[in-house]
């Protein structure tokens, strides 16, 4: 197991931004407060200075203006990066992002390149106000038009940012906002994924599979990595989540027999419940023990004082991969 | 209210108006005809509204790229759309007929006021691009309630972006009146953000292609937003899925329909001795030729 690169998740992201701003003039970023602020997480720091404030853009306080008028750009051929400061304040964005940009390239009889790229920091874990600690990812995993990422390192965050920037049509990229500053991570195995859309396996293991995504895969490491030897557990880092790469996932479980998914997001209607809906279709030969899913109950995020008991943690995930090799 | 009177237009630029006047209230009235028939599954007519659309889009010149609403058949056809291509997606066999970068008319946009922001983000790119940034955006009545007009306007007025905004006030929401929608003007509304404007009449080309030949100017010349608000009849419901006999006035249906602005401009330019009968007969031949085109390739 290789040790893994730690740049803070910030930092790396940044250096990404600035490498795509350099090498691309089309490339431009949008975003509340990313210019002379660098961002509320200091992402962008440094980048208005470099590139100017025509190419990093501090918008008007208006979601469906950012993802309405990046549509506008990206039609004239620019490749906009827009921000949107908090995962909670997504919703005004949603019209833009749902009947616009998912499905411009379709309105447009397929004769169109929609480079537009959404970054939103997202998930809980540092104590948020009401909206900061969100996590509605599956909520735009399910437009057909809207490729959704949520990569988990900084590795993953500037294969997948490099790769969205050139689909030719609307990528949400969530960040996990926890993890953004945060150095001493578990290790994982590295190297880049192939193809970039693609899942990724961060640990080998013959017990149990645990597919998962976002910050919660470190905690998913460290109970891994706390369980070993005695239960080996592999774990499938989602990466994409719109479309899923299921065959990492399937191919996975077909070693190891079962499966559990982990994420931050409430259950209900979830990634969760897609991964195990798939892999029951395709995979059920393989299944030595059911399916589970482990993601909080539903309700909404807490108040700061109650969200570690909101957040799975790694002895809940320990325990549920103790009942599953029971 | 601002009205000019008859003076500058040549007479060539004159028959041109009349002739896709014609040509849209024609292909209105067949689509009209083939929903009934169950060969289009909607049809929204732009019935009323053929001077507004027409002397506007002639006004903005072929090189301002149009991002329209959903109701601007005139301006299409103006365009270059063919009838059978305007068609195309109310007959369910596609979002968009035609080729929107050749004609420089971008798809219709059925959610209300999307497009205004994307017209502004348009105009805002080409001009980081150093390229012509002259955009139009076509929006009605009932769209100007949304929120994303109120943030297009500001947008545009705080980003200077060279944008023309065409609201065709028809005078309802649907079923629901203008009265009850707006207490003010979409004109003076635009003001509110500092975009200067203006409120028009529309049912005489003339009056509209000035405004807009003014309005244009003022795009490109200040490289700054412009609004011209444009009062306009509806002669039909707003679909053909609403019988507007319902919730509208028999008398004000009447009087639309009587202020017909395709008829009072064809008599005017024939009192005028711009066209005759002979030239309005030639029309009406090329029409029935795009009117049967039409029927034959939907219904079927």
């Amino acid at each position: 197991m290789s040790a893994r690169r730690q740049t803070p998740l910030a930092e790396t992201i940044n250096a990404t931004l600035a490498d795509l701003l350099e090498r691309d003039p089309r490339v431009l970023l949008v975003g509340e407060d990313i210019g002379r602020l660098g961002g509320v997480f200091r992402v962008t720091r440094g980048l208005r200075e470099r590139f100017g404030r025509e190419r990093v853009r501090d918008s008007l306080l208006a979601e469906s203006t950012i993802v309405g008028h990046a549509v506008g750009l990206a039609l004239s051929g620019l490749v906009p990066v827009c921000e949107i400061q908090f995962d909670g304040f997504t919703y005004p964005a949603v019209n833009q992002l749902v009947t616009q940009a998912g499905r411009m390239v379709n309105r447009w009889n397929g004769d169109l390149r929609l480079s537009l790229v959404v970054r939103i920091p997202s998930g809980g874990g540092v104590r948020g106000v009401e909206h900061h600690s969100e996590s509605n990812e599956a909520l735009f995993a399910r437009v057909p038009g809207i490729s959704v990422a949520y990569p988990s390192s900084g590795e993953d965050a500037d294969q997948i940012l490099r790769h969205a920037v050139g689909m030719g049509s609307p990528v949400v990229i969530y960040e996990p906002i926890r993890l953004y500053w945060r150095r001493g991570l578990p290790d994982r195995l590295g190297g880049p994924a192939v193809p970039p859309t693609s899942a990724r396996i961060v640990r080998r293991g013959a017990d149990v599979t645990v597919a998962t995504f976002g910050a919660i895969t470190n905690d998913v490491l460290a109970a891994a990595q706390a369980l070993s030897p005695s239960v080996e557990t592999e774990v499938v880092d989602l990466r994409w989540l719109a479309p899923i790469d299921m065959t990492t996932v399937l191919e996975s479980v077909a070693r190891t027999g079962r499966l559990l998914v982990v994420h931050e997001a409430t259950k209900d209607v979830g990634i969760g419940a897609e991964v195990a809906a798939a892999v029951s279709e395709s995979g059920f030969d393989s299944l030595k023990c059911a399916i589970r899913r482990l993601a909080p109950e539903r309700r909404d995020y807490p108040p700061a004082d109650f969200e570690r008991d909101y957040q799975i943690g790694v002895e809940r995930i320990k325990e549920e991969v103790l009942e599953m090799v029971k | 209210m601002q009205t000019e009177s008859l003076c500058d237009l040549d007479d060539d630029l004159r028959r041109s108006i009349l002739r896709h006047m014609l040509t849209a209230r024609g292909v209105d009235e067949e689509a009209r005809q083939l929903q009934k028939q169950g060969a289009l599954d909607l049809w929204l007519s732009c019935q009323g509204q053929e001077a507004a659309q027409v002397g506007s889009v002639l006004a903005v010149g072929p090189d301002a790229t149009v991002f329209p609403s959903y109701r601007e058949h005139a301006v299409a056809l103006t365009r270059g759309v063919t009838a059978e291509e305007l068609v195309a997606q109310w007959a369910g066999r596609t979002f968009c007929g035609w080729d929107p970068r050749d004609r420089r008319f971008f798809p219709y946009t059925l959610v209300l006021a999307a497009q205004t922001l994307h017209a502004v983000g348009y105009s805002i790119g080409r001009r980081l691009q150093g390229l012509d940034d002259f955009v139009v955006v076509y929006v009605g009545d009932g769209a100007t309630s949304e929120g994303d007009m109120s943030e297009a306007m500001n947008l545009a007025a705080v980003e200077s972006a060279s944008v023309l905004f065409i609201c065709q006030n028809n005078g309802w929401a649907i079923s629901k009146p203008a009265a009850e929608q707006m207490v003010t003007t979409v004109a003076e509304r635009a003001r509110g953000f500092g975009i200067e404007s203006a409120l028009i009449q529309g049912d005489d080309p003339e009056t509209v292609h000035r405004q807009c030949v003014r309005a244009a100017e003022h795009v490109r010349d200040r490289r700054s937003p412009y609004l011209i608000e444009m009062r306009v009849g509806r002669i039909h419901g707003h679909s053909t899925s609403d019988a507007q006999e319902v919730y509208r006035g028999r008398d004000d249906i009447a009087r639309t329909a009587a202020a017909d602005p395709v008829l009072a401009y064809a008599d005017r330019l024939t009192g005028l001795d711009v066209v005759d009968a002979e030239w309005l007969r030639g029309v009406e031949s090329q029409v029935r030729d795009i009117r049967e085109r039409l029927m034959k390739k939907y219904a079927s």
